[in-house]
């Protein structure tokens, strides 16, 4: 008879109790436990990796929505991509009216309310920043982003002052750097997983010291004449009972010269960013659900070939005074083990992609993507290791009915 | 042998990549008139990848007791590797910055695996050994 010991002799305490059994099987079988561990870790990658990803691009959205104020907007002529460009994904861009056309827009039948916004894009910096979209805003007459802006900042931008918006890179003394000038942050946003993080607002009376600051480094944004009257979009929020469209025709018949404007209608940008997302949501649903039903598949056939092959196994331990419920006793606690080891594995490696490359997976998606708080992540995990461990007891479970049923004599005997 | 395998095999291929990755997708930052922060942390990342490297190819023909210090010498290296680009030296500041959006995360998670696989082959590596008498 042989006994345990180490490998410098000294006797090993080899003595299992009915507690210890359920790890000690799992042990002594290690391709079996790495091998559903890794079914678990899977079940657990896909339904929290997925499920995060979804959260985010809705959390984007929503963001999305939440800062596109208006319901068309009037750009110059040969300027509708650009702007669409700059609400869409960021790319910074400059464009302005080369003649008054925002008071006249403003007479058009169906608008409710309007205001102007200057836009500047700023310089490639030669290191470690990159460009910046510079928005001017009129406060008198802003709906988009004051009340934003209100909601993060109590304070007016005074002249000259800058609001950077989460993705720029502020100082440690409290300023940026922009054409060659250094600017006064007086506060920076939170991120809202769109465009706008990677954009400076401004009172639209700054414009002008922007421009020379501009005219003095590179070239000039645009030439002195326009610099104060600027006008880059004329934002429109229709009145109740308009269609965006209906307006914009409307304004096309003010003036012969209109029609060859640019309208941008904000809200079928957000729809087009929704049909996107719709889609890319609904084929990562399938491909989780795809991979759940296949997961449970394989966990049910393990479970039942590991209590078919362990038959003789349970019987002995019936014979040696175990009863029915301590064996579903002993497969419970190792399901437990072995979902919790895989679940708790699959939310690590998948937290250990989703969270550092965020910003990566949101510009490669071109979609909004702001991640999500801290209590929905608390709440995503917990709800991704339940259901892994509901699932493995569960199937754990019906192999557990197969063995219930015969006679322990019986199953000892059987093949005799 | 089993064991062998699982305590060197793993720092092999993480210290390759970590070698090869900070000069490959996971680069610095082009276009820089002088060398910048990331430039730095990129070079001193592929040095680390290929000391984690050499340990690992070195652990495969040492004594386990051996074995059990070059895994905490892995691990130790790779907690380096994640305080280079955090830490010591740094990236742009710029959020969409190639070197902060794709090299800083990648070393970090390179490095976090490095650990967990050093700490894990450190541990299998110091148990008492059972045989059958």
């Amino acid at each position: 008879m042989g006994r345990i010991a180490s490998e410098d002799g000294a006797p090993v305490n080899s003595h299992i109790t009915l507690r210890s059994l359920p790890a000690e099987n799992l042990r002594r079988k290690p391709l079996r436990t790495v091998a559903l561990i890794i079914v678990v870790m899977l079940l657990s990658v896909a339904l929290f990796g997925g499920s995060l990803l979804s959260i985010n691009l809705g959390n984007g959205m929503r963001s999305m929505e939440e800062r596109l104020g208006a319901d068309l907007m009037v750009v110059p002529q040969n300027s509708a991509q650009q702007a669409e460009a700059l609400l869409a994904n960021g790319s910074p861009g400059t464009f302005y009216f080369t003649e008054e056309a925002a008071s006249a827009v403003a007479k058009a039948d169906g608008v409710a309310q309007f205001t102007e916004q200057v836009y500047i894009s700023s310089l490639a910096a030669a290191c470690c920043a990159s460009k910046l979209q510079i928005i001017g805003y009129d406060p008198s007459t802003d709906f988009v982003i004051q009340p934003w802006l209100s909601s993060q900042f109590d304070g007016e931008v005074k002249d000259g002052q800058i609001v950077a918006g989460a993705g720029v890179n502020v100082s440690s003394d409290g300023t940026i750097e922009l054409y060659g000038r250094t600017w006064p942050v007086v506060a920076q946003l939170a991120s809202t997983g769109t465009s706008l993080d990677n954009s400076v607002f401004i009172n639209r009376a700054t414009i002008p010291s922007m421009v020379e600051a501009s005219a003095q480094v590179s070239h000039r944004v645009m030439p002195e004449q326009y610099e104060k009257k600027a006008v880059s979009a004329v934002l429109i929020k229709v009145a109740d009972g308009y269609d965006p469209h209906t307006v914009a025709e409307s304004i096309t018949k003010l003036d012969p010269s209109y029609k060859s404007l640019g309208f941008v209608y904000p809200g079928g940008i957000t729809s087009s960013a929704k049909a996107s997302l719709g889609s890319l949501v609904g084929y990562t649903a399938i491909f989780v659900a795809v991979l759940w039903v296949m997961g449970v598949i394989v966990l049910l056939v393990v479970f039942f070939s590991s209590v078919n092959e362990r038959k003789r196994e349970f019987a002995s331990l019936r014979i040696m005074g175990a009863t029915r419920g301590m064996l579903r006793g002993v497969i419970a606690r190792e399901a437990l083990i072995v979902s919790l080891a895989g679940g708790v594995t699959g939310v690590a490696l998948a937290s250990l992609f989703v969270f550092p490359f965020s910003s990566l997976i949101g510009r490669q998606l071109q979609l909004p993507y702001l991640q999500a708080g801290p209590l929905a992540v608390i709440g995503m995990i917990a709800v991704s290791v339940l259901c892994t461990v509901v699932v493995c007891m569960g199937a754990s479970m019906l192999a557990m009915c197969k063995l219930a049923r015969p006679e322990a004599y019986v199953t000892l005997r059987e093949g005799q | 042998m089993k064991n062998t395998v699982f305590a060197s095999l793993p720092s092999v291929i993480l210290g390759a990549l970590i070698a090869i990755v900070p000069q490959t997708f996971a680069h610095a930052c082009m276009g820089h008139a002088t060398f910048g922060a990331c430039h730095y942390s990129q070079q001193a990342a592929t040095g680390i990848g290929v000391v984690i490297l050499v340990l690992g190819i070195v652990s495969f023909f040492v004594a386990r007791p051996m074995r059990v210090g070059i895994n905490i010498a892995i691990a130790a290296d790779a907690l380096l590797l994640i305080a280079v680009p955090n830490l010591l030296i740094g990236v742009c500041k710029g959020q969409m910055m190639h070197c902060r959006m794709v090299m800083l995360p990648t070393l970090t998670v390179l490095g976090t695996l490095t650990i967990i696989c050093a700490a894990a082959a450190a541990w299998v590596e110091s148990r008492p050994k059972t045989v059958r008498q």
